[in-house]
């Protein structure tokens, strides 16, 4: 068996929920139902189980035990995968792994997360949890509450050595919500201009509100096999892969977030046999705008250009050279963690994007990063011809 | 009648585990007065305040020593969401990251309300906030100004 023959063939997702009240098991449940429905698969067909969840505000979260609550019989393959946001591609290249090795021949990868509980709103959740022990426990004495601080700490440094603006920010915020219009299944669908985006209040500078994730409940499962005999009609293969986890200090001399990423890129597209140029979409974590400017500049992607200019030129927005997130990002509430960016990278390969479908495509890049920019990963997608 | 320090910004609730905490050297140095951060014992690495081995020399043991209190501004935001319950403080604060004469890089926010604030590579000092009986370093922006004081029986 190549590599080539391991595809995603299957994708089930709940609703990117706002309201709180099911748990992590009970979101899983569904998306496995509807990856195996989606698969023409069933349970017994299934040799492997990856898990995901983030760690973080709740006790309950999914864990290997899913096997045995999600209906499973005896597997060849059971983890826990957790590498924070790069988990997803991590799960996808440990499922490829084990089929290419003959582990096993056919792996579901369950990614389920509820951060919204009830009586609290989700900025609230992720300011109160944390702790008071350790490194953590000094910064959230110093007023780090949350996610934001630290992302906005990063985007202060990242736009004083690299020129960019808060227009740049801006035009980040626009031109992914546009995509979101025609994403049925992102929580934020309403058009936003540079007006509506400045008239969003600061959270911690340069980053306002509409720079954030839109954090949801749900779950999202896929597929993965190796068996052509199987799964949906439009198979999805795995061309490449590719990580890099910088093992950075927080001492002078060296940037304390930045760096990285390009190797797994640049991994994942040798793996697959092409360049840059044969990218028809890009699929990456964006939980904070500024994150994906600097990832599509980290990553390559900007012909040379600042990823401001080429942002604002239109490049990754409908019509442009390298649309990027298509399903409107995780700034649009299309926010289970690395899932969202792979599930749409499915859905537009398969051509089932709608409205908006980028017409043609066949390849993507899909981009996952963990932690404070301290793990990359890259997956190559084609459809398969 | 005692009075008690309050700090400006945050609740004691936030106040920092400190019995058997790794931080627990940074916090008693505090308690003096002093600036106390790790250092490989080997090579005389800076570390990161949780690093357990040196990435220079690969020596295990770690010495925390204080350090000259001053550094340089590496990065800094201003956090408008004052989440309820935890912020004390009515207006929008600071968050520091300095990078310090010593080559450790800490977060910090400032002693007192700041009057003005310092941009991305303008230097600082480092003094202390008390949140809670904890000692925390901090940017000390405004010398002058007396730490927030409460009266309470
Ligand atoms: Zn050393």
């Amino acid at each position: 068996m190549t590599a080539s023959d391991v595809a995603l063939v299957g994708l089930g997702m709940t609703a990117m929920s706002l309201s709180p009240g099911r748990a992590p098991q009970e979101l899983a449940r569904e998306a496995l139902g509807l990856a195996l429905a989606d698969a023409g698969v069933t349970h017994g067909d299934v040799d492997g189980l990856l898990v995901g969840s983030s760690q973080g505000i709740r006790p309950d979260r999914l864990g290997v035990a899913f096997a045995a609550q999600g209906g499973f019989s005896d597997l060849r393959l059971l983890e826990h995968v957790e590498i924070k946001g790069a988990t997803t591609i991590a799960m996808i290249q440990r499922a490829a792994l084990a089929i290419e090795t003959g582990v096993a021949r056919t792996v579901v990868c369950v990614f389920a997360d509820a951060p919204l509980v009830a009586g609290k709103g989700a900025g609230s959740a992720y300011a109160h949890s944390g702790g008071q022990s350790g490194v953590r426990g000094l910064e959230r004495a110093s007023g780090m509450l949350g996610s934001v601080p630290t992302y906005a700490l990063l985007a202060q440094r990242w736009m004083h050595l690299s020129g960019a603006t808060a227009d740049d920010l801006c035009a980040m915020a626009t031109t992914t919500r546009a995509w979101a219009l025609g994403n049925p299944a992102a929580v934020v669908r309403t058009p936003l201009d540079a007006e509506g985006y400045l008239a969003s209040p600061l959270i911690a500078e340069p980053l306002r509100r509409l720079d954030c994730a839109r954090p949801v409940n749900g779950a999202v499962a896929v597929v993965v096999s190796g068996d052509t005999g199987l799964g949906h009609p439009v198979r999805v293969r795995v061309r490449g892969s590719g990580r890099e986890h910088p093992v950075r200090h927080r001492r002078a001399g060296a940037e304390s977030w930045f760096g990285g990423g390009r190797r797994a890129v640049d991994d994942a597209l040798a793996a697959a046999g092409m360049s840059r140029s044969d990218l028809d979409v890009a699929e990456l974590y964006d939980p904070f705008s500024v994150v994906t400017l600097m990832l599509l500049e980290e990553y390559g992607l900007t012909d040379g250009r600042t990823a401001g200019e080429f942002v604002r030129a239109g490049e990754t927005g409908p019509g442009g050279r390298l649309p990027t997130n298509t399903g409107g990002g995780q700034l649009s509430g299309f926010y289970l963690q690395g899932m969202t960016p792979l599930a749409e990278a499915v859905i537009q390969l398969r051509g089932d994007g709608g409205e908006r479908q980028v017409a043609g495509a066949s390849t993507a890049l899909v981009g996952g990063i963990g932690g404070r920019l301290d793990h990359h990963a890259a997956l190559l997608l084609e459809r398969a011809a | 009648m005692t009075v008690l320090t309050a700090d400006w910004l945050l609740s004691d609730t936030l106040a920092p585990q400190v019995e058997g905490d790794p931080l627990a050297p940074l916090y008693a140095g505090s308690d003096r007065g002093e600036l106390v951060l790790p250092f490989c014992a080997a090579c005389a690495l800076p570390l990161d305040l949780d690093q357990q081995v040196c990435d220079g020399c690969g020596a295990a043991e770690i010495t925390w020593r204080a350090v000259e209190p001053t550094g340089t501004v590496h990065s800094m935001t201003v956090m408008h969401r004052r989440e309820p319950g935890l912020v004390v403080a009515a207006e929008p604060y600071p968050i520091l990251d300095v990078e310090l004469a010593s080559g450790h890089r800490l977060i910090m926010t400032t002693r007192t309300h700041p009057s003005s604030l310092p941009r991305i590579g303008d230097p600082v000092a480092v003094a202390f906030r008390n949140l809670g009986g904890v000692a925390i370093p901090s940017a000390d922006l405004d010398p002058a100004a007396p730490p927030t004081t409460e009266a309470s029986s």
